[in-house]
């Protein structure tokens, strides 16, 4: 049987604060390997606190170079079937049958078409969307806040919590999942 | 099935002289001397071809639908030069000169390519083909023929159409709806009909010359107009071209000044099938 | 601007979405009409033909063409201002490139209508698209419309997913503080976004990467629109300059257009905290350059035309200079290319109101270009026995005006449901540039303890 998880999210009101409280709960994890998981909650990008939590590896550009290959490929083979089958009805005698010039100028739609869907593919698909919001969301998150995210296990909360109390948090809220 | 018909003659279907082993390539030649402007062509051509007659205010706006029009064309008056020259004319001015125009049926149309649902098309026997029921009217073709010889339906003119006279509409063909392009066919379904006629003869690949007649050709009182063969070397089309020095496949022909023939616009490289016979001018000496 | 607060700014454009002027209401009203004009006037073209447009032989082409190369146009700027000022870092695009890029979106939409428009059988318009049939029949891939269709259709779908991905942010803003109809809209559309590291770090990656591909097709879009007429045969329109002159055309009728709205916008949602002068003056000067750069394509195409010394092109430009058309091609050169030059003045450039007016004359210049491309070289083509001079008529007038009230009333309406400031991007450049100044500050200080340095070691 699975422990329950229990989530501690404590509001912010700048980034440096924020910045400070990630990285003495990863000090304080490294001692005792008590945290599951920590996620920052920001109303804007934010690189540098989010380099503080940890690699997350999100390779969207290999999907774009899948899609821009795949739509120069199907569109290209459209327009070249689609001519192709046209000379079976109407024969353009003496012209290609396979107008390249076309083809580079429908291929090259096609492969910005593809390329961006694929890219808007994989951001959805790592970016974890669309789906509902958590219950312990914080409205004043995309305002001016910055929210910190903890999961760990139940005995833990105690050591968390005053980490998190140490830079004045706004507010706590917990959940158990 | 297309695929594999696609396959096996790949070779063929990019050849430039693809159409070299088919037995017809339809041409004209006119006289331009014999023409006198009388419009008998584009009379008949109105009644073969079931043109709307759109009146005279539509006429003047330019909605006029006739497929082949008598241009004409003045000459400078005397003691002023032609266009392009520096020395006045040798010619005296002598009124108006005709010339008959219609689809040129080119060999390298500039309408054929831009048509974006592939309405009109080359025939294989040297035709410039029109799909009335695939134009959906992008009026690119007009826009791209330098003759300006294709017609568009601004208007649902067969509805102007008074009683009895839809009764005289030829039945061999269809009546235009609004939003299509129409042009010159070179009587499509004379020719279809004679290259009929020729394989119920016995003789599928040789119409015998002058057995098809275009309605321009037929109305012609003084004869300008000779529609045949193309390949046909016997044929009275085919040895105009020949005397007159008119060779396919070039935008500039190689001849002496005082041979007569000649295609228009040539030089923008669309190959006309259309030969015209230069008027001969006489000279004040 | 760096002193606003990030709770005010959420107030500041949430409010807009609220509260506009009175003039809001009027102007929607009056394009409401003007568009329901238009819907009948295309109602009587359907039903009689396109006759009654008042196109004839040879003038196949007209108004709505030259309509839909100004609105294809038009849509641009918006990626300009988007994409390559995003790639390139300039950061005073955040405040305005929302509605740059909903401009892109709509003006893109008001285009499509005009192909349909123009178009003799709209009935027929889906034998255009390549779908597979029991009579294998396909539509004509060499044809440049065919282009422009695939090219509108990326082009869309595009700008579109590239808007919408770039307000997924602000639509959880939105969600947060809306109330009623408002809610379930925002809340749908916001995906769930909450802002999390991972949702960050993956949209700004998309964001950069959609930006990549939106500058080459945006290029790619109107260079196909020119071949539309490069590609055909017409003295005038065969023209190997046309696709470069097409995209800096299309850029500066659009940085115009920008401009235009810009001030309307600034007024009617009071956004005066937020579109500065210094704003507008940026986009002066770029509007100012690519009005240079399109008017040396302009004339680099005379020269070209001239030296050509073909006799069909040189008598179309000539016919352009003192035929029947040249009311519009000198009215064109006056709007379109003295004009911009009052933006070399800095006192133009940051008054709001001689903006707008100036933007809106740059407009009607680009707009008679458009039509001076199409028409006077339809009017002395090849064949001198066709030639004529056709006005359009009112019901291509009718539907051209009906085009613009379609277009501001859908922007409008974007900007009363959407916010049309991007709200993340305002906080992030207020962020960085608050914490610039502190950089400023502490760099200062480091200064002063050199010099305290300094002095001692004098002092000893």
């Amino acid at each position: 049987m699975k422990h329950p998880k229990y989530i501690l999210f404590a509001t912010f009101d700048n980034f440096t604060k924020a910045r400070d409280v990630v990285m003495e709960l990863k000090v304080l994890d490294l001692r005792e390997k008590i945290i599951d998981d920590i996620d920052l909650f920001s109303p804007i990008e934010h690189p540098d606190v989010e380099e503080m939590l940890g690699e997350i590896h999100q390779p969207i550009q290999r999907f774009t170079f899948f899609g821009a290959v795949t739509g120069a490929l199907c569109s290209f083979l459209l327009v070249a079937a689609a001519a192709q089958s046209m000379f079976t009805v109407q024969p353009q005698g003496g012209k290609a049958v396979i107008p390249l010039p076309t083809d580079i100028v429908i291929a090259y739609e096609g492969t910005i078409l593809f390329g961006v869907l694929c890219t808007l593919g994989a951001f959805l698909a790592y970016a974890g969307l669309p789906r509902r919001l958590s219950k312990h969301y914080n409205e004043k998150v995309s305002d001016d806040q910055i929210g910190i995210e903890v999961t760990t296990a139940k005995e833990n909360i105690g050591a968390i919590k005053d980490v998190l109390n140490k830079f004045e948090p706004l507010e706590i809220r917990e959940i158990t999942q | 099935m297309g695929l594999r018909r696609m396959l096996e003659n790949w070779s063929d279907l990019r050849k430039r002289d693809y159409y070299e082993n088919e037995p017809y390539m339809w041409g004209m030649a006119i006289d331009l001397d014999k023409c006198t402007g009388c419009g008998a062509c584009v009379t008949a051509c109105y009644v073969e071809n079931n043109l709307p007659v759109v009146g005279k205010e539509k006429f003047a706006s330019g909605y006029a639908m006739h497929w082949m029009r008598i241009e004409h064309y003045w000459t400078e008056p005397d003691d002023s030069p032609e266009i392009g020259q520096k020395e006045p004319s040798d010619h005296p001015e002598r009124g108006a000169h005709f010339i008959p125009m219609m689809c040129q049926q080119c060999n390298h149309a500039p309408c054929e390519p831009v048509c974006p649902v592939a309405a009109t098309y080359h025939t294989p026997d040297g035709l410039n083909a029109q799909v009335y029921n695939r134009c959906v009217g992008s009026r690119y073709c007009g826009n791209n023929c330098p003759f300006k010889v294709r017609y568009f339906n601004f208007f649902d003119f067969w509805k102007d159409l008074p009683e009895p006279l839809e009764q005289q509409l030829n039945p061999d063909l269809s009546v235009r709806s609004k939003g299509i392009m129409e042009k010159c066919t070179f009587c499509v379904q004379r020719i279809r009909a004679g290259k009929d006629h020729a394989e119920d003869e016995g003789h599928p690949h040789s119409v015998e010359d002058g057995t098809i007649v275009t309605a321009c050709q037929q109305t012609c009182p003084t004869q300008a107009i000779v529609f045949g063969n193309l390949k046909d070397k016997s044929s009275r089309v085919h040895q105009l071209w020949a005397d007159h020095q008119v060779k396919l496949n070039r935008h500039e022909q190689d001849k002496p000044e005082d041979v007569r023939g000649y295609r228009v616009f040539e030089e923008l490289n669309v190959e006309p099938s259309v030969m015209y016979m230069d008027r001969v001018r006489d000279t004040e000496i | 601007m760096k002193d606003i607060e990030w709770s005010r700014i959420n107030k500041d454009v949430l409010e807009s979405l609220q509260s506009p002027r009175p003039l809001f209401w009027v102007v929607i009203a009056i394009c409401v009409l003007v568009v329901l004009v238009g819907v009948g006037a295309e109602k009587y073209q359907y039903d009689n033909g396109l006759g009654v447009a008042l196109m004839n032989r040879p003038h196949y082409w007209q108004l709505y063409i030259s309509n839909f190369v100004f609105w294809i146009g038009m849509s641009h700027s918006g990626t300009l201002l988007s994409a390559i000022l995003l790639l390139t870092k300039a950061d005073w695009r955040k405040p305005i490139y929302r509605f740059a890029e909903a401009m892109t979106l709509f003006s893109i939409l008001t285009a499509a209508l005009f192909p349909i428009i123009h178009l003799g059988r709209i009935w027929d318009l889906y034998w255009v698209m390549p779908y597979p049939n029991e009579r294998t029949i396909w539509p004509n891939f060499r044809s440049p419309l065919l282009w422009d269709a695939a090219a509108i259709t990326t082009y869309a779908t595009s700008s579109a997913l590239f808007l919408y991905v770039g307000m997924i942010p602000d639509m959880a803003i939105c969600r947060d503080n809306a109330t009623g109809w408002r809610k379930p809209l925002y809340t749908a559309l916001s995906l769930g976004w909450m802002g999390r590291a991972r949702e960050w770090m993956a949209f700004r990656k998309t964001y950069v990467i959609v930006a990549c591909f939106l500058v080459p097709l945006a290029v790619s879009v109107h260079s196909i629109v020119a071949s539309d007429f490069a590609m055909s045969i017409v003295p005038d329109w065969h023209i190997t300059s046309f696709p470069p002159y097409f995209v800096a055309g299309a850029l500066y009728s659009g940085c115009a257009a920008i401009i235009t709205l810009f001030v309307m916008l600034r007024y009617l949602f009071r956004f005066e905290a937020y579109m500065t002068e210094e704003i507008m003056e940026k986009i002066a000067k770029l509007t100012f350059a690519i009005a240079l750069v399109w008017n040396f394509l302009n004339l680099g195409e005379y020269v070209s035309i001239w030296y050509s010394n073909d006799m069909f092109e040189k008598e179309v430009l000539i016919q352009k200079f003192i035929g029947p058309y040249a009311p519009v091609v000198w009215g064109m050169l006056i709007c379109a290319m003295i004009a911009p030059f009052a933006m070399a003045f800095q006192k133009v450039r940051r008054s709001m109101w001689g903006m707008f007016w100036l933007s809106i004359v740059l407009q009607l210049g680009m707009w008679l270009e458009r039509f001076q491309i199409v028409s006077p070289p339809l009017a002395s083509n090849h064949e001198p026995w066709t030639w004529s001079v056709v006005w359009p008529g009112t019901i291509q007038l009718t539907i051209t005006a009906a085009s613009f009230a379609w277009f501001t009333m859908l922007f409008l309406l974007f900007c009363k449901v959407f916010p049309s400031i991007s709200m993340y991007e305002v906080k992030e450049m207020a962020f960085h540039r608050r914490r610039e100044g502190l950089h400023d500050e502490v760099e200062n200080i480091h200064d002063i303890q050199e010099e305290i340095i300094k002095t001692e070691r004098g002092l000893t």
